[in-house]
Order: structure tokens, then C-alpha cells, then sequence
């Protein structure tokens, strides 16, 4: 049925999207495709460099493509995602797991079989009762900020509060050792992502873990463990000896250990990282800031560049609910007169974004390539957009308040959107809000304005888990609301529901693909960007490629030293 | 940047105090002075020819052609991530000082609306510590007592606070609204002590002095006293702390936009390029040397008048 | 004397205590609620109600308070049972954005902070000592003019915009130094130094330059002085009346000033840090402020209140100590 077929096309839809986009740059050629090829050696400290600290270490917290990346180097779950380029980085594969699960009939029950050999740090065996136990830690309140799957579709009873306040949950059973058995509160073809996510991982369920213990000290079952942390400077890992690299099919981990230090400046990263001397041979990082590309064209630096899509897209939501922006013909107008040029220039330019055209970027597996308001050179069509207004019985322009985050990026976008618009008679307000608080106002009904300018990113990347989040009916919530265009319509809702009954998940994924277009009709969202991460690595990095389920980062459990030493 | 104009406080005080009361100065006297020194002549120059770049912004705009908001992608190369295009930071007939990279913004133009909100933030400061500060530092200086032990204290209270992080943290704490009027009371509450201090220093050696004891036995009420006798010989002194104040707040209102706290956008101030530009400082220098050689000579320009004013009345005292 | 030090430091306590109250009330009533932003994302809203009661943030305002200034002596306890954090004295409270105490965060980035300051503060002593002396000496004279005109401009401009200039004179153009990064003394002297020589550069340049104007001010005025004249005409050595007489007392109000500023470095280097990318107080306050994170802005701020309270402090005894004609000054 599913089996990792379903992500064919991905590769194709990528490079697509990256030689698709206007211009082409000189120079760039080195970057615009994928990673550095040769096999790392084994052995060496591998060195990041990065600006914050991971959120959590605690995989029922952390919930990015960033700190989802660093788990695989310490954390294994049942299944998880590829280690490749493009569709193979995005396909789901076994990992503590013999094969992918077993469905019954309708897809609500769940089987999976762990592999032998599989251990804890400290030696001990990892056990279905531990993966069991992992998820019901997950759900105790007061850390289940992270993935929420486990509990939007594991059969859970009204009011459990997880293992420590709720005690053992039903729905998942252990008949031995060996066997986990799921039972869902609803069909759900894609549950294989669901088990790769972070809070399925296991911890022992018999040791003192507690709900503060794993952040503090994580317990690895993957191929490291975390030997020394200092949160905000640096984080270490070292060989996890108990980990067997027979019963890992995914995780190269060639290096002896890792060494992140945080709390570096962006430019400060930059800097090193084209200087490359010293220990920055060993070492990665993130992406370069817009005022570096310019300085990283030299064949050189050209030559240890990686670059990927993000897999997310950048786009204006259009709050549906508010006077002006309930109309289809005004949202439509604001599509047609967005300038998307102006706001790509304003990223970073053609080499860290491509102009977004769908809902969903090219790696997300069924997305449709269309483009409803495209114009010419995607630089927005003020008159067309004017005769949309008059129609919509604004002939005297129109004026909504956009919500904008305090920080310099946002700011730049925000500034451009301003600009095109205005052109076409639509004036732009801004509400400037601070960094910390900005996804909370604008995820908080009676706080967010007309319009937000915001990202997404597919947690697995199937129209599953794009779609609905934004645009479902039933997912508008007086807080913590995703559904920022608090878009409600049927016939959508209708869809969306049929899709999800579909056992067939490459039907599915088409099927998403094709709504993509239906939900662009009624515009209730500007698609902006598709961002992309443009790494400058060390001379003496080996297999490192940008993974496409990572937010485009350098997959961490593939990337090694070329010599080690 | 330094907090408040902290630099003419701890250099009033080491000198004892500013041009000591005594005989108003003619005024005549100080002009003339100031017209035999280059220093002070250019300083005035180029105090003048910004006021009038700021005055004139609009119109600037128009003989360009740029309006400071307006993009231009035609000038920046988007396959180097928005670098602006020649040589520069992209210099032209077109744009007289290169553009911003990444939206090819008018940098000449985008200078000269800093320029506006610069000196329209530091002169409102520096009217409303003057004005604050000369209240309370003659009434502390003049009447005593209970008032001068209170606003004193308020003082000592002000001037031992940790002033740019808590002025960073009280902006970053208060509600986007009005930036440049929430700028303008920030900058003051911490600023007037630093003028009411040297007021009051200089109100209490005028008090006991013999044309002031004179109208006291003439019978005149103290406030009339206060106005019309002390006020008047203190107008030097003034003068100089108002003219050493303004370039005080435009360095304090630029590092303010330049840490985030500031201006916001897309409103152009001085301090806000220079952070933006941080980043570019590599690949694009012009981008940070235009607003900032346009801030350093502001603040350049105005202490040097304030330092040629004061030598000015001080020769006049000796004379 | 015993009775005016005590008197000093009672005011000193008290200027802490209204500088708390006011940041404390300024953040309780100003700013977005901290629940929400330690919430995230992904935030129920038991989940904030746990935070707010963790936090204490359920209490009323002088409630809160106490707590705050309580936990700086006692030490406090953040929740209870099994989730339970505790913040030992001296707590300045408890970050939950980054899960460390402030304290913690504080004492950790101090060991920079200090390297900056006194970095700087001794270049810009001897900078503007060494200025402002040969200023006053050879007053009059080209010397005397050069010095007074950087030392102008020197005041003029933003540590910034000096920064930057400096970065892209002596990294891009001439390539003197490396892209400045932390290393630690010990493994790497030479890297050590170089990283920081910007920094102390920026730092000094603009308080070198204060000083060499007001140390030439101070020396010219002592000259002039009559008991300078009578040293003179008693046929003593230039170089030693220079020396004996005019120095120290030239210098006594350098001391008021230097104790001052340097005890607001704190403050003054927030800047520097920032744009060098030192993970110091200053660019940690910077850091907080930009992710709001209010107990961390708080404990900055309060340290930074008691370091210029002891500043005073000090430099009001030695004051004593220095100038023998001030031996009681009022507060």
C-alpha cells in the first residue's frame, strides 16, 4: 500500500523548483543542487556551529526541524524518516522496527515489531514496554508541547494526563517484548509517520525518569549519548558503544563524537565558516545570512556549499473573518497585486528562495505546480488588482493591519509587501510585535489583525499534514489556532474529510495535491516563498547533503569528516 | 554609545561648574567670538545644512525622484542575495549615495528622513529636560529646604540607575504606539537630572549674591526673584547644556534604534541603517558608513558648538 | 567617618531596592504575559496555568515581589513535588525560557564581561591619562590640538559605527586580524588576544577620549594654581612639580569618574558585546530582552543597579582618601 513508494516524483518536483526559478544565477551551480558526495571516515569530532541552543532534549518537547534532526543522533523511534537527498531524506523507513506497521483492516490498529539488539545507553534492552512507556511520558501536561500526533490520534481516554499522573494507557499494548500494538480513535493511513515522530521515543520504563529528568539528561538509544552539556555554550556527544550500527539501516554516524557550540553571532558563524581555518575544517553550521552569498561565489567556497529547499513555505495569511478580508475578490486582489520578487529580493535573493506559487512547497509529495494569480515576472499586477478591488466595491483602494514580527527578516518581507501593495492602492499597517509572543498573538483569535505573515512546515511532508492545520474548519481554536486565515468553508472541510478516509495514501497525496488548488481559489492566503538553506561546511566535511525533512539542515547522522585524523 | 549626556555632566562638575553666574554675558560678545573660530563656524555649517537636509526631505524627494520607502529591484543583484549592483554599494546618477541591498531603497533619501526624526527626537528631549530641569534645579537650588532634599534625592535616584539597559528594557517592555514620543519621555526621564543638577548648583551661589539679595531687600516675592533675577544669568548656562544635550539624544536615540528599540520600521532612522548594515559590512561598507559619517557629524557638529559656546561665555566672565 | 560610611551604604540600599520595585512594577504591568511566551507553540492552556502557579505568577504584585527579593537571600523553590526547581541564594530568579537560573546565567557569562571591561579600562586610563597630560603640557601646540580633535571626534562617535569601521579596516581590507572569536586564554593566548583587542579598542576609544579632555582641563587649572606658582618660583624642577604637585590633584576627579564608569561597564559594553558577538552580561541582556525574557532583564538590571551603587560607594572613600581637602563630603 504505502511502503516508501508513495514518494516518487519528489526528486523530480526539487530539482524543478531549483532550476525553475527566474534568472538562474551565475556561479551558483555548485550550490543549487544537493550535497558534497564521498563517504565520510570513520572517527573525529565532528564541530556545529549555532547561533541558539536546541530547544529541548527532551523528545516530547522539542518540535522543529532543527532539534527533530539532532534526535536522530541520540534518540531512535520505531520508524523514522531517510538519510538521502531529496525523497529519499522524506521517505519513512523502519528504525527500531523490523518493517513499517501493520494496519488492520480500516487502519485504526497498529502493529510493529522491534528489532533485537537494540539497546539503552547504559546496556540495557530496549523493549515495546519502552517505547510504550516513552509515549505515555509524552502526554503528561506539563511537557506535551512538542509533535501533538500521539495525542490527536491514539485512542485516549477523556481526561488521561499521562503516565505519572494517569498511570498506564490501554490503547497501546505490549503482548511481549518484542510486539506494540496502536489502537487509533480514527483511520489514519499515514500512522508510520506518525510512530517516526520525537515522542515516540523510547526511555526505560523501569529507570528514574521523571517529566524534568530526560531534558536535563537524555538517555540515548541512538548512536551517541550526550557526555557534557552547558545549555547556551555547548553540547557533546560521544559514541554511544552500545549502539549496534547492524541493526541501524539509516544512521551512518561516522564521527566519535560531536561538539556543538551555541550562542555564536549569525554573522560571527559566516565569518568562520568562509574562513574555514583551524577546527572550522571539521566543522557545519547553518544557513549564511543574505550579506554573505555575494561573498561565497569563489569556486572555492563554491565547492563545500550545500544547498536545499526548507520544505516549508512562507506566505501571508488573509484572516477571512475580518470586514474587507471576507471578501473573496479583495484577497484575490492582494494575490494579484503581491510583488513576489520584491519579497524574494528581500530574503536573501534568488539563491536562498524560490517564488511560491502553491500552498504547499515542491517537496511535499502529490503538490500540484499551478499558478492562479501568477503575473508577469511575479512582480504583481497593480491594475488588475485595482479592477478586482472596484469590484469588490473598493474603487478607492483598500486598508488592512498586518501582523509582523520584531526581527530583521520579517521586517524586510513585511517592508516589501508594503511597497507592492501600495502600488495598487492597498495600504498596509503594520503591528509590529515582539519575537517571543508573535505565533501566540497571531494564533490567538481575538488578537491577530487582517493579515500575518508566517511559514509553515510539514511534519512529515504529506498534504496531511499541511493542509488541514491551516485551513480546516473544525481547526480554528480560540488559542494556539494554526487556522490563522480562519478559513471555514464546506465544501473544503468536506474534502478534507474524505481524503483522510482514503486507505490509499498515494490517492491521498494526489488527492491533497489537487485541494491545494481548490483552497487557492478562495485565496485565503498570499503564497510568498519557498526558503532555502545555502551551507558553507569545512574543507574537511564528507557526506553532507541539506535533508529536506530537516527545514533543508545538513542531515546530521550522515555527515562525517573526510579524514579522520 | 554612552547613556544620556553623561559625558557634560561629569565634565561640568570637574570643572566646578559651567560659566559662573554673574554679569549676563552681551550676546554680542559671544557672537563675535564664535564668528573668529572655523571650528565653531563649521560646526554651525554643518548643523544647519542637516536641519535644512531634514527640513527639505520631501522636497530632496522629489528632485530625486525617490520617495524613502520606494523599492528598487533594478538595482540590486538578486542572485547575490540583493547585493546592490556597481561600484559603491551601488552608486549612480540615479542614486546619489547607493541603495539599501535586498530592496534597492534610496539611501540619500532614507538619510535625509533620519536626519527628520533624529533631531526631531533630540530636540523635543532636549526642550523637555531643559524646561524640567531648569524648574526643578532652580527650585532645589533656590528655596531648599524640604523641596531641594526631595528633588535631589529623585535625582541621585536617577543618575544611579543602570540607564541604557533599563531604558532598552522599559521600550522593550511598553507597547509598540507612538516610537518616536515614547523615545522623547524615555530620554527625558532620565535626562533632566543631569541639567537640574548644574541649575541648582549655580542657583545657589546666585542666591547669596548681591543683586539678588538686593531685590530680596527690596522686598520682590521669591518666585519674581527666581524669574526675573536668577533666570536671566543662568541663560549661558542654558544655552550650553541644551546645545551639549541635543547631540547626547541623537547618540542615544540611534543606539536605542540600532539595538531594536527604537524607531521601528519602515520609518528610516540613522541608528536602524547602521544595524541593518551590520550584516553587510564586508560586501556593502557604504551602507554603514553613510549613516553613520551623517551621525557622527551631527553629533561631531553640535559639540563642537557647545564646547566654543561655553569658552565663549566663560572669556566672557574673566573679561 | 564610620557613621558616614554607614549612612552611605543605607542609601546605596535603598536606591537597589526602588531600582527592583520600579523594573519589577514596570514589567508586571507593562509587559505580555511570561506564561504564554514560556508556553510556545504548542501550548494548552493547563499548560499555562501550571507555568503561572510555577511561577508564582497567580499572586498579586507585592506577593510577587517579596518573593523576588526573598529569593535573592534565602534562596526559593519553584513548584513543588517531583517537577520542582530550586533557585539557591542568591536566586535573581529562574529563566524558563532557557531552563537555568539567572544567577547561573550571570555568573557564566561574567568571566567575559570582566575581560572587556578591564581590557578597556585600562587602555582608556592610559589613553586619556597619557592624552590628556601631553595635551596640557605642550598646550597651545600642534600636539595639544591633534589630541583635543580626536579626542572631540572621539566623543562623537557611536562605538558602533567605530566598531564597524574598525572590523572592516583591519579584518576585510587590511587583514591585521582574524574575524574576532572567543577562545579561551589558556588554550590560545595569541587567538585570545586578538579576539578581544576590538572589543577593548571599541570599548576605550570613546571613554579615552572623555578623559584626555577633562585630565588636560584638571592639569591646566592646577598649573595656574597658586601653590603651583610658589613651587615653581621656589626653582623646583619642572618635571618634578609636574610629578608631585600637579598630578594627583589633576587626577583625583579622573578617580571619581573611572570608579563610576567603570562600575556602569555593565551597561556601557551592551553595545560592544552585541556587535562582536561576546557572549558577556551586556550581550546577554541584549539576548533577553530580545526573547522578552523578563527574569533574566530583571536580574541584569539589578546587578548593574548595585554594581554602580557600590561604584559610588567606593569611589566616595577613596575620595576621602585621595583628597585631602575633601574629607567628608555629603551624600
Amino acid at each position: 500500500m504505502k511502503k516508501g513508494t508513495v514518494f516518487i516524483g519528489l526528486a523530480l518536483a526539487g530539482s524543478l523548483a531549483l532550476t525553475g526559478c527566474t534568472g538562474g544565477s551565475g556561479g551558483s551551480g555548485g550550490s543549487a543542487s544537493g550535497g558534497l558526495s564521498g563517504e565520510p571516515a570513520t572517527g573525529g569530532t565532528l564541530r556545529v556551529l549555532q547561533n541558539a541552543d536546541f530547544s529541548h532534549l527532551d523528545p516530547a518537547q522539542g518540535f522543529d526541524g532543527g532539534v527533530n534532526n539532532f534526535y536522530r543522533l541520540i534518540y531512535r523511534t520505531l520508524t523514522t524518516q531517510g538519510a538521502g537527498e531529496g525523497a529519499e531524506g522524506t521517505e519513512i523507513v523502519p528504525d527500531l522496527a523490523t518493517e513499517l506497521g501493520t494496519p488492520n483492516e480500516d487502519n485504526t490498529v497498529w502493529t510493529y515489531t522491534l528489532k533485537d539488539d537494540v539497546f539503552f545507553e547504559d546496556g540495557t534492552p530496549i523493549t515495546s514496554k519502552d517505547v510504550k512507556f516513552g509515549v505515555e511520558r509524552s502526554l503528561d501536561p506539563s511537557i506535551s508541547i512538542g509533535s501533538p500526533y500521539a495525542k490527536i490520534v491514539l485512542d485516549i481516554p477523556e481526561g488521561y494526563e499521562g503516565y505519572y499522573l494517569s498511570g498506564p494507557l490501554d490503547s497501546i499494548e505490549t503482548p511481549d517484548d518484542r510486539t506494540i500494538v496502536f489502537h487509533l480513535n480514527q483511520p489514519y493511513a499515514d500512522f508510520d509517520a506518525v510512530v517516526g515522530q520525537a515522542p515516540f521515543t523510547p526511555f526505560p520504563a523501569d529507570a528514574d525518569v521523571t517529566t524534568t529528568s530526560i531534558d536535563q539528561q537524555p538517555i540515548a538509544s541512538g548512536p551517541y549519548r550526550v557526555t557534557e552539556y552547558q545549555r547556551g555554550s555547548t553540547l557533546v556527544l560521544e559514541r554511544n558503544e552500545h549502539w549496534d550500527p547492524e541493526t541501524d539501516e539509516v544512521r551512518t554516524a561516522a564521527p566519535d563524537s560531536f561538539e556543538w557550540t551555541f550562542g555564536l553571532d549569525a554573522a560571527t558563524i559566516d565569518e568562520r565558516m568562509i574562513a574555514g581555518q583551524g577546527e572550522d575544517a571539521n566543522a557545519i553550521a547553518g544557513s549564511v545570512a543574505p550579506a554573505s552569498i555575494a561573498r561565497i561565489q569563489t569556486p572555492e567556497i563554491q565547492s563545500r556549499t550545500v544547498a536545499g529547499l526548507q520544505g516549508c513555505t512562507t506566505y501571508m495569511g488573509l484572516n477571512t473573518t475580518k470586514p474587507g478580508m471576507d471578501n473573496v475578490l479583495v484577497r484575490q486582489a492582494i494575490n494579484v497585486a503581491m510583488d513576489k520578487e520584491a519579497v524574494k529580493d528581500a530574503t536573501g535573493g534568488s539563491q536562498l528562495a524560490d517564488i511560491a506559487t502553491t500552498i504547499m512547497p515542491p517537496t511535499v509529495v502529490g503538490r500540484e505546480e499551478f499558478d492562479l494569480y501568477g503575473t508577469e515576472d511575479q512582480t504583481g499586477d497593480p491594475e488588475k488588482a485595482k479592477e478586482l478591488l472596484a469590484e469588490a466595491g473598493y474603487p478607492d483602494g483598500f486598508e488592512f493591519t498586518l501582523d509582523i514580527r520584531n526581527q530583521p527578516k520579517m521586517q524586510a518581507q513585511a517592508e516589501a509587501v508594503q511597497q507592492s501593495l501600495a502600488k495598487a492602492g492597498i495600504t498596509v499597517n503594520f503591528n509590529l510585535i515582539d519575537t517571543s509572543t508573535y505565533y501566540e498573538v497571531i494564533g490567538t483569535l481575538s488578537q491577530q489583525h487582517d493579515a500575518a505573515i508566517t511559514g509553515w512546515c510539514p511534519d512529515w511532508p504529506t498534504g496531511a499534514t499541511f493542509l488541514p492545520p491551516l485551513f480546516e474548519g473544525s481547526q480554528i481554536f480560540e488559542k494556539g489556532n494554526s487556522n490563522i486565515a480562519q478559513l471555514n468553508d464546506p465544501a473544503i472541510n468536506e474534502r478534507m474529510a474524505e481524503i483522510r478516509l482514503m486507505t490509499d495514501v498515494d490517492e491521498a497525496n494526489a488527492a491533497w495535491g489537487a485541494l491545494d488548488e481548490q483552497i487557492m481559489e478562495l485565496a485565503p492566503q498570499v503564497p510568498l516563498l519557498y526558503e532555502k538553506t545555502v551551507m558553507v561546511v569545512g574543507d574537511n566535511i564528507a557526506g553532507a547533503f541539506s535533508h529536506a525533512g530537516f527545514s533543508g539542515g545538513i542531515d546530521y547522522v550522515s555527515v562525517g569528516l573526510k579524514s579522520a585524523e | 554609545m554612552t547613556t544620556v549626556p553623561s559625558e557634560l555632566a561629569v565634565e561640568t562638575e570637574a570643572k566646578g561648574a559651567l560659566p559662573s553666574g554673574g554679569a549676563p554675558t552681551p550676546a554680542r560678545r559671544v557672537l563675535h567670538s564664535l564668528r573668529t573660530s572655523p571650528g565653531a563656524i563649521a560646526s554651525i555649517v554643518i548643523i544647519v545644512a542637516i536641519a535644512l537636509m531634514a527640513i527639505l526631505a520631501p522636497v530632496l524627494s522629489a528632485i530625486t525622484g525617490w520617495d524613502p520607502y520606494e523599492f528598487d529591484p533594478t538595482a540590486i543583484d538578486s542572485d547575490l542575495g540583493g547585493l546592490p549592483i556597481g561600484p559603491l554599494g551601488g552608486v549612480s546618477a540615479e542614486h546619489w549615495f547607493g541603495v539599501e541591498p535586498g530592496n534597492g531603497r534610496d539611501i540619500f533619501i532614507r538619510v535625509a528622513y533620519g536626519a527628520q526624526v533624529s533631531l526631531l527626537i533630540a530636540v523635543s528631549a532636549t526642550l523637555v529636560t531643559t524646561t524640567i530641569g531648569v524648574v526643578l534645579g532652580m527650585i532645589a537650588g533656590y528655596f531648599g529646604g524640604i523641596a531641594d532634599q526631595v528633588i535631589s534625592r529623585v535625582m541621585d535616584f536617577l543618575m544611579a540607575f543602570p540607564t541604557l539597559i533599563f531604558m532598552i528594557a522599559l521600550l522593550s517592555a511598553l507597547p509598540a504606539g507612538n516610537r518616536p514620543a515614547l523615545l522623547v519621555i524615555v530620554l527625558s526621564i532620565f535626562g533632566w537630572p543631569y541639567t537640574a543638577r548644574i541649575i541648582r548648583g549655580q542657583t545657589m551661589s546666585l542666591r547669596n549674591s548681591e543683586f539678588v539679595e538686593a531685590a530680596r531687600a527690596s522686598g520682590a516675592k521669591p518666585l519674581r526673584i527666581a524669574f526675573r533675577e536668577v533666570l536671566p544669568n543662568l541663560r549661558g548656562t542654558i544655552i550650553v547644556l541644551a546645545t551639549l544635550a541635543v547631540p547626547g539624544y541623537i547618540g542615544t536615540e540611534a543606539g536605542l534604534s540600532f539595538l531594536g528599540v527604537g524607531v521601528t520600521p519602515p520609518t528610516p532612522s540613522w541608528g536602524q541603517m547602521i544595524s541593518t548594515a551590520v550584516g553587510w559590512y564586508a560586501v556593502d561598507p557604504m551602507y554603514f558608513l553613510i549613516p553613520g559619517t551623517f551621525l557622527f557629524l551631527t553629533v561631531f557638529a553640535f559639540t563642537v558648538l557647545g564646547d566654543h559656546l561655553r569658552k565663549a561665555l566663560d572669556t566672557g566672565d574673566a573679561a | 567617618m564610620l557613621f558616614y560610611l554607614l549612612r552611605r551604604v543605607l542609601a546605596g540600599i535603598l536606591v537597589l531596592f526602588l531600582i527592583s520595585l520600579f523594573t519589577f512594577a514596570i514589567f508586571f504591568w507593562l509587559s505580555p504575559d511570561p506564561a504564554v511566551q514560556i508556553c510556545g507553540k504548542t501550548c494548552t492552556p493547563e499548560r499555562i496555568d501550571q507555568i503561572r502557579s510555577q511561577l508564582g505568577l497567580d499572586l498579586p504584585f507585592l506577593q510577587q515581589y517579596w518573593q523576588f527579593v526573598s529569593g535573592i537571600f534565602v534562596g526559593r523553590t519553584y513548584g513543588e513535588g517531583a517537577g520542582a526547581i530550586t533557585c539557591a541564594a542568591p536566586c535573581l530568579g529562574f529563566s524558563f525560557q532557557t531552563n537555568q537560573s539567572v544567577t547561573d546565567m550571570i555568573a557564566d557569562r561574567m568571566p567575559v564581561s570582566v575581560t572587556v571591561a578591564v581590557g578597556a579600562a585600562v587602555l582608556w586610563l592610559l589613553a586619556g591619562v597619557g592624552g590628556g597630560l601631553l595635551s596640557a603640557v605642550k598646550q597651545g601646540t600642534g600636539w595639544d590640538r591633534t589630541v583635543m580633535f580626536g579626542a572631540l571626534a572621539g566623543i562623537s562617535l557611536p562605538n558602533y559605527f567605530v566598531a564597524l569601521l574598525l572590523q572592516y579596516v583591519l579584518v576585510v581590507q587590511l587583514q591585521w586580524l582574524p574575524f574576532p572569536h572567543a577562545a579561551s586564554f589558556t588554550e590560545d593566548p595569541v587567538a585570545w588576544f586578538q579576539a578581544y583587542l576590538m572589543p577593548w579598542l571599541v570599548l576605550a576609544f570613546g571613554y579615552a577620549a572623555m578623559y584626555s579632555r577633562i585630565v588636560r582641563t584638571n592639569v591646566i587649572d592646577t598649573l595656574g594654581q597658586n601653590f603651583m606658582r610658589t613651587a615653581r618660583a621656589k626653582g623646583l624642577d619642572q618635571s618634578l612639580v609636574m610629578r608631585r604637585h600637579a598630578l594627583r590633584p589633576s587626577l583625583t576627579p579622573v578617580v571619581t569618574l573611572f570608579g563610576m564608569d567603570f562600575a556602569g561597564l555593565l551597561g556601557g559594553a551592551l553595545i560592544t558585546e552585541t556587535v562582536f558577538g561576546l557572549n558577556g552580561v551586556g550581550k546577554l541582556a541584549a539576548d533577553s530582552i530580545t526573547k522578552n525574557d523578563q527574569p533574566v532583564i530583571m536580574g541584569v538590571t539589578l546587578l548593574a543597579g548595585l554594581l554602580v551603587v557600590i561604584g559610588n560607594m567606593v569611589v566616595d572613600v577613596a575620595y576621602t582618601g585621595l583628597d585631602p581637602r575633601v574629607r567628608v563630603r555629603s551624600a
